[in-house]
């Protein structure tokens, strides 16, 4: 046998057999069983995504809404700011540390274009519709102060509508081509067809990996309302659980904790204060061995007793450790030791010697 | 120096077939706390093998084909058992303070494997292509941006999430999980902590 390379403590302590490969096999024969097991008897949560077309369906006048939000600029993705568009709406920041306005706006979203008039006018050109090619032109030639007038008053009316067999019903008013167009943004997204124009926006041509317009296009009351009546909101510990009877990604809990108490769960910056607080918890995680008083718990708190109990039982029914071949280094570990080993004729229960 | 000499060396000095694949183990190693690490690799072992089937298949396949969707369950509690052992794990190797006598290096890989497993598990989460997904992409837009990683990462793009999850994550997690078994091999598991009736009879006297 060779001789065990320099410092490898654990060969000088008395070794029995072990066989490493049984025992990695048998393990991996008790893990297979138990999850091939579970995933046959319970399965894995899965609930459908939600699409635009379900939300035009079901909440005419909600779709309507976010549609105009960003016509106008006044939506929230309208007036995020980096990494989508020169907004500011929800830059966070920590003091003067905002690191979210580092990078520009790499992932360009101009939600007028991107959400209503781009597809809109795909959709006019497509179907040969004057009317829409009218509604887009006359809005398009607009001042900009009567533009905003059409907005305003329709989305005051829209804050007052009623859906009626799935079109939205608004009083007469000053709504120049808006109303027109919104009925058609509101087609467009019942025939399911709003997604298919979104996503080719992101995506540069024949393939679909980008879905970051009409994931924007939805994450708003409409998605807030779906994961509100399942429990899935930031305040209700949302990312920590999944479909109820299941168990969610519980390892986040330290994470979503923070989203249930002030400061994180007030403050502007909560997201950004969440992450860097959990990085630091994290990083202290990681330097337990150098973090004084962390790095000696174990020590105090006694759990290794327990861990540990046939070895300690052992070493107090033989007491063998007179020629303690880690003497020193448990003297870096306990202050006992070398007070007692001072004392003549005492003989410390210390490591057992091979 | 000559690097090809030195790395020779030490690998030579470290990795032993007696290091790697020992028959033999200190007499203290006696405790199912043991057994957390060995079941940690196994439920990693489901999770890569589950994972490469789905990625073979696409990830159309495990959303819309019951064959598809039997082996994202096996991905999913794979998963589940992988967290629950690792986590199981971490506490039982800090109760043992299984940093000592020159492990520290052992410890900041193995919590480094912690928090990129989590990174890791979320991308697969966003991939599963469901309302948890859409939801959670949504929602942990605002976190990533806010943080800085907007620079990097477009959580909203599911070719880069999804790409995260199936290639780039895994093989770092698996680089770090490889080093970390390496380290552990090569300085063996941490010896007890000193009995404590040393301290009680040095007490008592």
């Amino acid at each position: 046998m060779k001789a065990p390379a320099a410092g490898r403590d654990t060969l000088k302590f008395k070794q029995k057999d072990f066989d490493m490969v049984k025992e990695g096999v048998v393990s991996l024969a008790i893990a297979g069983v138990l999850i091939v097991g579970v995933a046959a008897i319970w399965g894995a949560p899965y609930r459908p995504a939600v699409t635009n077309q379900q939300i035009a369906t079901q909440n005419p006048v909600l779709v309507e809404q976010t549609a105009l939000g960003d016509l106008a600029g006044t939506g929230a993705i309208a007036t995020y700011g980096p990494p989508y568009n020169n907004g500011n709406q929800s830059i966070q920041s920590i003091g003067p540390f905002h690191p979210q306005t580092w990078w520009g706006t790499p992932y360009q979203i101009q939600t007028a274009n991107a959400d209503v008039l781009t597809p809109l006018s795909m959709l006019a050109n497509a179907s040969h519709n004057t009317a829409l090619q009218t509604a887009l032109y006359t809005y398009d030639h607009a001042t900009g102060a009567q533009q905003q007038k059409w907005d305003t008053n329709l989305n005051n009316a829209l804050n007052k509508a009623k859906a009626v067999n799935g079109n939205v019903v608004i009083p007469q008013g000053d709504y120049g081509p808006v109303s027109t167009m919104m009925n058609y943004e509101l087609s467009l997204a019942k025939s399911g067809m709003l997604s298919g124009t979104l996503d080719r926006e992101t995506n540069n041509g024949v393939y679909r990996y980008n879905v970051q317009n009409d994931l924007l296009f939805l994450q708003g009351s409409a998605l807030h309302q779906v994961a509100g009546n399942i429990d899935m909101l930031g305040e209700q510990w949302g990312i920590n659980h999944d479909e109820q009877a299941y168990p969610g990604p519980w390892w986040l809990t330290p994470y979503t904790f923070l989203y249930q108490i002030p400061p994180w769960s007030t403050s502007s910056a909560g997201d950004q204060m969440a992450a860097y607080s959990v990085a630091i918890l994290f990083l202290l995680l990681m330097l337990v061995p150098w973090v004084p008083g962390l790095n000696k718990l174990p020590r105090l708190l006694r759990v290794h007793r327990v861990i540990w109990r046939d070895w300690y039982k052992k070493l107090e029914q033989e007491n063998d450790c007179a020629n303690c071949p880690l003497r020193s280094e448990c003297s870096k570990e306990f202050k006992g030791v070398k007070r007692v080993a001072a004392r003549p004729g005492f003989v410390p229960a210390c490591y057992q010697h091979a | 120096m000559n690097w090809t000499k030195s790395m020779r060396t030490s690998v030579s000095e470290k990795l032993t077939w007696d290091n790697l694949l020992p028959s033999e183990q200190p007499v203290y190693v006696s405790s199912l706390v043991y057994s957390f690490g060995v079941f940690t690799l196994s439920s990693l072992v489901f999770c890569i093998v589950s994972g490469v089937i789905m990625a073979s298949k696409g990830p159309l396949w495990y959303q819309y084909s019951s064959l598809g969707d039997f082996m994202r369950s096996i991905h999913f509690w794979s998963v589940q058992a992988f967290f629950f052992f690792m986590t199981m794990h971490l506490v039982g190797q800090f109760f043992m303070g299984s940093w000592r006598e020159g492990r520290a290096l052992t410890w900041v890989i193995g919590v480094a494997s912690f928090g990129l497993s989590v990174v890791t598990a979320f991308t697969g989460y966003l991939s599963r292509g469901d309302f948890f997904s859409q939801w959670n992409q949504v929602q942990s837009k605002d976190a990533f941006n806010g943080a800085g990683f907007d620079g990097f990462l477009n959580i909203l793009n599911n070719g880069q999430v999804y790409g995260l999850h199936i290639a780039v994550l895994p093989l770092i997690l698996m680089g770090l999980v490889a080093w970390h078994l390496i380290a552990v091999r090569s300085k063996g598991v941490v010896p007890p902590y000193q009995a404590k009736i040393t301290e009680q009879e040095g007490d008592k006297k």
